[in-house]
């Protein structure tokens, strides 16, 4: 059975437009323009995958409101925030709200469906055993590459599919430097220096919730960073 | 009004200062004084005038009550003949206020050519006559000229030819008809009394002494002087004197005067004014008021002293009457003038008096400001036809004045006092507003800060007059630059926002035109061309609302930064490091102090910072240049310098070099640009408790940016 994602944008172009992309790869989608349209739908069946707008039509923050709504109704259901507005604070303020990722709508589509194909993924591991040979431990760090899970010290660290992949990517090889580009090619993103910034700054913040001596990631000025054990 | 308007602001005072301006519009009121002055004058002229009328009111009364009296005019009661021409031998004598002292001296007597007769004798000898009168004794001062004064001889009669030597024989008619004889005789100077011969019985004459009419003789520079003195009473309508000269005792006698020399007959007429005259006129007296009667001819006949003035003019003392006085005396008053040119004017008016025409006049008195008043009316006969003498009253003005000046003081004193009062007003008022309207233009000059921010808050908002309307109006228009500036801070990111939707439409679309075609295998190569075309221009798209909205990310980048120490030496070395393989066609030159420079603050946001230096240092040069990253460590901050070859800066960029979205470069290269990279470093040298600064090198080779930043 095909997998069915939600679209809710009130663009009509763009929200057409990724709904022949998500269909292109063999998705099932359905689009809504407002939140009422989409709580009445979620209310009969709930999508696989939600792919939201923060502003819809007469609501400014209609995407917030039916984020938590979902993630109400469904804790697993993998919900991404795709929006124009690229404040830092609305990025806190999804990913908070239990979003898997926040992305601007600068990204290609296909990013966007590298990360739909990632979630999916991650689900369907989450209902599989956990593998031995996708996990990669770097001393208190353990990180499931097909769960998309981390612990550190055993804890479970929550990161948005960005910050994961950033995460992978700097303890891929740890030591190395990564720069900026090579972390937004890992991501699948393309992203200013502020918003690479930011996601190592919530990266460190979110480790240092389970660990406050959390000190591993370490920037090196006009290079990058690097994963220090 | 408005002509006047136009005058202040383009007019001579227009390049004065408000102040100055105010002054001298208030020293217009200096006019209130002249006004003053003008109307004291014009009070002045009037009161002159009424006192000369009434004076010559008063005067043709008086006139008028002596009209046909020539009995009180004149000594006696029938003057032959008055406008017959005047008999040399005639006798005027002046009108003195005091006895004359009988001491036979001559220089005491007023020297008054119309008492004066003069009779020539043989051989250069003569005869001066002067003739006064005092209450009711007339006074004679004969001074003769004569080379030897030959003395009576003491031990024999008068009578004996051989002791007879100088004499002087006075005749005159009494009033019976009859005619006197006197005559003088001296065995030595000193008093005299006179002598009448009367023939005794048997024919024998003898010399009896007139005791009433006394004198003295006394010899003289070149001759004698006699001076004796005369009941008025005694005296007719006729007078004269003989001189009987001799060289030596008995010889033959020279004889000259004013007598018939044959039988000692008197000719000549005494010309005086009855004695009852000066009671009739002192009926009239007034304080103040000197009455004086002429004959028809101008001999004076008498003349009433005025009475003294019980309150004298006074003269204001001080400073400021006399400048008031200095202000008004422009000519109307006549100048003080000297004793001989008042007689004359007194003169000319009674002369013109005795031609039948009352008339007053004004003219200066014995000092300064002293003013007096005369007015001289003929005397008529009884019938009207013939003038029989004239009478002059003069009276002095200074009583008017000393009102005068004492109105005047009061006036100037309150309207200088009231001009210094508006100029000091003025002043005030004039310091005070220009306080309020420096303040206020200082207010909103530096109401629009460098960095485009408005302060809306401007002084004298409160006030209820114009200048708290200026400031309320200032401050509405101050209030919707601020509005427009955030407008325009905000737009580019706004503007971002607004076209990244419509791009991704594009954006989205062309991606899935390329799955489309490259799924059917339907697309032509040219296709493929143009929508490598439209990805690269969306791309570039995207590159320039990224740019667009560096700012705002930045500011909120700084809104969330979180501060803790670093080594800046050591960033600053690393950063630098990357550079040089960021930038491979220029050198990068780094001085750092060898000791650990922290600071506290975001390194991130430093690096950022550095970042767009870097960018504008590179933008400037030229390949192969080298770019001099140079730090230092200051007492208080940290000072990093970054300079470049290249053009100089512009020099209006040393103020707005800074601003958000300002640039001064033409658009060169495919990097946009919005003048945001040193607005970005700015905001993040600011936000470290520092500064940013540009120069241009000492020899202009190129530029230096100097940041600061709090350690």
């Amino acid at each position: 059975m095909k997998k069915t994602i939600a679209i809710v944008e009130d663009e009509r172009a763009i929200r057409d437009n990724y709904a022949a992309a998500f269909s292109r790869e063999g998705y099932a989608v359905r689009g809504y323009p407002n939140r009422r349209d989409a709580m009445a739908a979620f209310a009969a069946r709930l999508p696989d995958l939600a792919v939201i707008d923060i502003s819809l039509e007469d609501e400014p923050e209609g995407g917030f409101e039916l984020c938590r709504d979902l993630r109400g109704m469904s804790p697993e259901l993998p919900i991404i925030f795709l929006t124009a507005r690229d404040s830092e604070l609305d990025a806190v303020s999804g990913l908070r709200l239990g979003a898997d990722d926040f992305l601007t709508k600068d990204l290609s589509l296909a990013h966007l469906i590298a990360r739909v194909n990632a979630l999916f993924r991650r689900v369907d591991a989450l209902r599989r055993p956990p593998e031995e040979k996708q996990v990669i431990r770097r001393g208190a760090l353990t990180l499931d590459s097909e769960r998309m899970s981390v612990t550190w010290n055993s804890e479970v660290v929550l990161l948005s599919l960005t910050e994961f992949w950033i995460v992978y990517a700097l303890t891929k090889h740890p030591g190395h430097v990564k720069n900026r580009q090579q972390l937004m090619d890992a991501a699948n993103v393309v992203l200013d220096d502020n918003t690479i910034t930011s996601h190592i700054k919530r990266v460190r913040r979110k480790f240092q919730v389970v660990d406050p001596a959390f000190d591993a990631v370490h920037t090196v000025y006009g290079m990058g960073y690097r994963w220090v054990e | 009004m408005g002509r006047f308007l136009d005058l202040l602001k383009t007019g001579p005072i227009s390049g004065f200062r408000l102040r100055t301006k105010l002054l001298l519009l208030a020293l217009t009121t200096l006019a209130l004084p002249w006004a003053g002055c003008q109307y004291a004058r014009e009070m002045e002229s009037v009161l002159r005038e009424n006192e000369q009328q009434s004076l010559l009111a008063v005067t043709t009364t008086i006139a008028g009550s002596l009209k046909g009296r020539q009995e009180l005019l004149f000594r006696a009661d029938s003057l032959p003949a008055s406008e017959q021409a005047n008999d040399p031998r005639d006798i005027t004598p002046v009108v003195l206020s005091g006895a004359p002292l009988l001491d036979g001296r001559a220089d005491e007597w007023d020297q008054d050519a119309r008492s004066l007769v003069r009779v020539a004798g043989p051989g250069g000898d003569g005869l001066r006559l002067f003739a006064a009168t005092h209450e009711r004794r007339l006074y004679l001062a004969m001074i003769v000229r004569d080379n030897r004064w030959v003395f009576d001889a003491s031990d024999l009669t008068p009578l004996d030819s051989a002791s007879i030597g100088d004499r002087l024989w006075l005749a005159f008619d009494d009033k019976r008809g009859g005619q006197q004889r006197l005559f003088f005789g001296s065995t030595g100077p000193g008093a005299v009394h006179a002598r009448r011969i009367e023939t005794l019985e048997y024919g024998r004459e003898t010399a009896i002494d007139e005791p009433r009419i006394q004198g003295v003789w006394q010899r003289a520079r070149d001759g004698w002087v006699l001076e004796i003195g005369v009941p008025l009473s005694m005296v007719g309508q006729h007078l004269g004197v003989l001189v009987d000269d001799r060289d030596r005792r008995g010889t033959p006698r020279t004889s000259y005067g004013t007598l018939e020399a044959s039988d000692l007959r008197a000719v000549g007429r005494l010309i005086a004014a009855s004695p009852d005259l000066n009671d009739h006129l002192r009926q009239f007296a007034q304080p103040g008021v000197e009455i004086t009667v002429a004959s028809s001819t101008g001999a004076l006949l008498t003349r009433l002293d005025a009475p003294a003035l019980p309150g004298d003019y006074t003269r204001m003392r001080g400073f400021l009457p006399r400048m008031y006085r200095l202000f008004l005396d422009g000519g109307a008053i006549p100048r003080a003038v000297s004793e001989a040119e008042r007689a004359g004017k007194a003169e000319a008016l009674t002369s013109r008096a005795a031609r039948g025409t009352p008339e007053a006049a004004l003219f200066g008195g014995r000092y300064k400001d002293s003013v007096i008043v005369a007015a001289a009316a003929p005397i008529y006969s009884a019938d009207g036809k013939r003038i029989i003498g004239v009478i002059q009253l003069a009276q002095t003005a200074d009583r008017w004045l000393t009102l005068r000046d004492q109105a005047l003081t009061r006036l100037l004193n309150l309207t200088l006092f009231v001009t210094l009062f508006a100029v000091g007003a003025a002043f005030w008022f004039a310091g005070r507003m220009t306080l309020r309207i420096t303040r206020l233009g200082a207010a909103s000059e530096t109401a629009l800060g460098r960095e485009g921010s408005v302060s809306r808050v401007l002084p004298e908002a409160d006030a209820p007059d114009e200048l708290g309307d200026l400031s309320r109006s200032f401050s509405s228009l101050l209030g919707r630059l601020d509005e427009y500036t955030g407008y325009l801070r905000t737009l580019a990111g706004k503007l971002a926002h607004e076209i990244r939707t419509p791009l991704t439409i594009i954006r989205s679309s062309l991606e899935n035109l390329e799955s489309e075609a490259q799924a059917s295998n339907g697309m032509g190569e040219n296709a493929k061309v143009y929508i490598a075309r439209a990805r690269e221009g969306s791309e570039r798209l995207g590159a320039i609302l990224t740019a667009m909205g560096a700012a705002t990310r930045v500011e909120e980048a700084i809104a969330h930064s979180e501060r803790h120490r670093f080594d800046l030496g050591a960033l600053v070395r690393s950063t630098t490091d990357a550079y040089g393989g960021a930038f491979p066609n220029r050198r990068f030159v780094c001085e750092v102090p060898a000791e650990r420079l922290e600071i506290n603050g975001a390194p991130e946001l430093v690096v950022q910072m550095l970042d767009k230096l870097v960018d504008n240092a590179v933008d400037f040069s030229t390949d192969g240049a080298t770019i001099s990253i140079v730090l230092r460590a200051g007492d208080s901050h940290a000072e990093l310098d970054v300079t470049n070859p290249g053009p100089p800066l512009p020099p209006e960029a040393a103020t707005r070099l800074f601003e958000s979205l300002w640039q001064s470069r033409a658009e060169s290269g495919t990097r946009p640009h919005f003048g945001l990279g040193l607005y970005i470093v700015r905001l993040i040298a600011e936000f470290h408790g520092g500064s940013a600064q540009a120069a241009n090198l000492p020899d202009n080779s190129g530029a230096v940016f100097t940041i600061r930043l709090l350690r």
